[in-house]
């Protein structure tokens, strides 16, 4: 199967049941459809009932609440972080039918990501001596006329001949007649050498190198080309970012202005200040009028009903800054002028989800309060539609 | 409002940016922000023994770092020097530029490079955005900012079908400049075909605001350097952008009071109202060659360009589908790909006016327009809708 950053779209598949987190998936009851499209596509479905996991491959996504699409290299590109998943969704190369939210949300709290371990690509001996021609510094080299020869054992081994002359280094299979000195090793020693991971000197002291001929040349031979470089050492070469969640415990002063307001919730009454300049009531309530730039001292009471003069249908689930806790979506926060305001003064606050279907500009709308309010906006559990 | 009184006048005479993309993880924040300081030097043939005070912002609630402005000093070359630590949200970037401007302006000193960037992989941006509400009151509901009020205005006030088709234009335009743009973060190659299905089946995030229409959460920085008239020109590398005027408008933090029965004037609205005419400039649409608009969706990219402009009822629609804000057109608008392309948040304003002085100098590189480009427009937004806006000039002639 094609693999794509080093994966394929079925070693996401086969790895999901080890991935998979069953009590955190106690409460979940859903079909998921994956469909990768392309070579080393194919069609699978996730079935999670009550911290079970059933994953197959099939021919038809059949039964599935949200379905999950994309060319076989996006989703692969995507599920390791190699593509922003967010980029792939807006622009439409990743499609998900039903709810998009899944991919926030519940997948990564089911499932340990889906991580390739970077495979640095063994170096042969023979890709590393198919360098010695460009890596020779003629600089170092200058009068020496002289033949090295590698005797590499074992299975990636050979035999080659690396001949300096003029100013050139060539390098050729099979020895050539009058070599100064000859290096037998294990092709694997040799690619370690070059690589770094094997020390030359010990080598020699264990036995793992043999010299035959000028030991002096062989010495002096590493001075004449530059330090071999593995190509795949930066792709494998680990980025290391540290994740940090911070919790941070707040208290907030309401200071006497604003604290009438919450004093007002306690009684269930909305209290707004009104600017002796422009008349506006300030929801809630201010100490100063920002336009007037006046104090503003008289209290009213108002609504408790309103109109709504505009409202979100919020699908997107952000974090809730005071739990922390991803919202449940959808929800409507409307914009109400409460009876009594004036007419710029909007205030918003969440519609009761039920009424979210039949929400419209102009509707009007009552508070819903909680059986003890406290003093917070905690007080007022939701709005509803006056009818 | 009093007209500025610059004691002299600013120039843009350095610009440097990293590329801007999902991820940087080849790089932390401090080696980020040397390759965008690194680049405005070398673009302004300085070094950094030439610089006297350096403005650093980013939005520290984003990636949870205080005093970012220490921890970056190895980047900046801050070390010894005077500098100031600037943090407004959205507009920061421009609020930079603002800054720098009023301290060569004021004599304070010749040569001030500003530098703004970000890191918003590092961090949670909508849950940070969303702790700008009042803690004690709407924290609960904000969704960053996600809204999708303006598209449902639009659509109430133009049609479904106009409206739709007015936004998601706006959207596939700012795609065919970002595809351009080398630097730019998305480049998806959307074509104007595509809008049906865009419209359709693009995830909703709030209302009729779908992802498509969304701007991007960006990593990278932008570096930028100002001089004084007397300096400008002598031994620098580009010529000199100048600084013509600038104007910030605040506003108090509520949000929902914009969503009243009736609206006050918009922050873009006051701005530009303000700025043309204490600058005697009575028609934006023709004075300017380039504007490089804050725009952080296409729905509000759509309705600003009415504000900006000083525009009535359907005339930017309209513009729109002729095609006046195309690169080629009577005013384009953000060559770059905006900030729908590309969003590191603390450089995204700084970004609007260094990109529209690289038009102003012609070398933008390949998303450079065609005509040539006298006078700009920038804008930064931020907050719970204020507005910076910045008049760019080639010429010392005004």
């Amino acid at each position: 199967m094609t693999e794509y950053f080093g994966a394929t779209v079925a070693d996401i598949f086969n790895t999901m049941p080890e991935r998979f987190k069953p009590e955190e998936a106690k409460d979940v009851d859903i079909v998921i459809g994956y469909e990768a499209t392309g070579e080393g596509g194919g069609k699978w479905t996730a079935t999670i009932k009550h911290g079970t996991l059933k994953v197959e491959k099939v021919e038809e996504l059949k039964g599935c609440k949200t379905t999950i699409h994309a060319d076989a290299e996006i989703f692969v590109g995507v599920t390791l972080g190699k593509i922003t998943a967010i980029d792939a969704l807006t622009s439409q190369k990743l499609r998900v039918v039903g709810d998009a939210r899944l991919l926030m949300t519940l997948l990564p709290k089911i499932f340990v990501p889906f991580t390739v371990t970077p495979r640095k690509k063994a170096v042969s001996a023979r890709a590393i001596l198919a360098t010695v021609e460009s890596r020779f510094r003629p600089e170092k080299a200058e009068g020496v006329t002289m033949n090295i020869g590698y005797d590499l054992t074992g299975e990636n081994g050979g035999q080659w001949t690396l001949m300096i002359k003029d100013g050139r280094c060539t390098v050729r299979e099979g020895f050539a007649e009058d070599l100064a000195v000859k290096l037998i090793m294990d092709a694997d020693v040799y690619a370690g050498m070059m690589l770094g991971t094997i020390d030359g000197a010990s080598a020699f002291t264990s036995g793992q190198v043999r010299i035959e001929g000028d030991m002096m040349a062989a010495a002096a031979t590493t001075k004449f080309f530059h330090k071999y470089v593995d190509p795949n050492a930066a792709e494998a070469e680990e980025l290391i970012c540290l994740r940090v969640t911070n919790s941070i415990d707040q208290r907030f002063a309401s200071g006497p202005v604003m604290g009438r307001w919450f004093a007002g919730l306690k009684e269930k009454k909305f209290m707004a200040n009104k600017c002796p300049e422009c008349g506006r009531t300030q929801i809630p309530p201010r100490e100063i009028c920002a336009i007037c730039r006046v104090r503003v001292h008289e209290f009213v009471e108002l609504g408790p009903k309103g109109t709504v003069t505009n409202f979100d249908i919020v699908y997107f689930a952000s974090p809730d800054p005071l739990t922390g806790a991803v919202r449940d979506t959808p929800y409507t926060p409307i914009y109400v002028v409460l009876d009594g305001a004036s007419e710029q003064d909007a205030f918003a606050f969440e519609l009761k989800k039920e009424d979210i279907d039949r929400i419209k500009v102009g509707a009007k709308v009552r508070p819903v309060w909680a059986d003890k309010p406290t003093g917070s906006f905690r007080d007022v559990l939701y709005f509803e539609l006056d009818r | 409002m009093k007209k500025h009184k610059k004691n002299r006048n600013v120039a843009i005479i350095g610009i440097g940016q990293t590329s801007l993309s999902s991820h940087k993880e080849d790089q932390n924040q401090v080696e980020m922000v040397q390759e965008a300081v690194i680049n405005a030097l070398q673009d302004a043939h300085l070094t950094i023994d030439d610089i006297d005070c350096i403005v650093h912002g980013n939005m520290e609630l984003f990636e949870m770092q205080f005093a970012p402005d220490l921890w970056h000093s190895l980047g900046t070359g801050a070390y010894g020097k005077d500098e100031y630590r600037i943090t407004t949200g959205g507009t920061t970037g421009m609020t930079l530029v603002c800054a720098a401007d009023n301290l060569v302006a004021s004599g304070l000193y010749d040569t001030v490079l500003a530098i703004g960037l970000e890191k918003l992989q590092e961090g949670n941006t909508t849950g940070g955005i969303t702790n700008m509400a009042d803690p004690l009151w709407f924290r609960n509901l904000q969704t960053g900012a996600l809204t999708g009020t303006t598209a449902a205005e639009m659509i109430s006030e133009f049609g479904e079908e106009r409206a739709k088709r007015a936004a998601m234009k706006y959207r596939i335009m700012m795609d065919k400049h970002a595809v351009l743009n080398p630097r730019a973060h998305r480049r998806f190659g959307l074509e104007y075909e595509q809008a049906e299905d865009l419209m359709a089946n693009s995830p909703q995030l709030v209302g009729e605001l779908r992802l498509i229409h969304m701007c991007s959460q960006s990593d990278g920085a932008c570096a930028m350097i100002f001089t004084s008239e007397k300096k400008a020109g002598k031994g620098t590398g580009k010529p000199p952008v100048w600084i013509r005027d600038h104007i910030q408008g605040h506003r108090e933090e509520t949000i929902p009071n914009l969503f009243g029965a009736v609206k006050p004037e918009m922050t873009h609205h006051y701005c530009a109202r303000k700025l043309y005419e204490r600058n005697g400039i009575t028609d934006p649409v023709a004075y300017f060659d380039v504007f490089e608009m804050y725009d952080p969706s296409a729905w509000w990219a759509m309705d600003w360009l009415r504000e900006f402009f000083l525009l009535k009822g359907d005339e930017h629609i309209k513009m729109l589908e002729r095609g006046d804000f195309d690169l080629d057109g009577k005013i384009p608008i953000n060559p770059s790909g905006g900030v729908i392309a590309s969003n590191p948040i603390g450089a995204t304003a700084m970004l609007r006016p260094a990109e529209a002085a690289l038009q102003i100098r012609g070398d933008a590189g390949p998303h450079q327009i065609k005509k040539e480009v006298r006078h700009a427009l920038a804008s930064g937004f931020g907050g719970t809708f204020w507005t910076a806006l910045m008049i760019l000039e080639k010429d010392l002639n005004w």
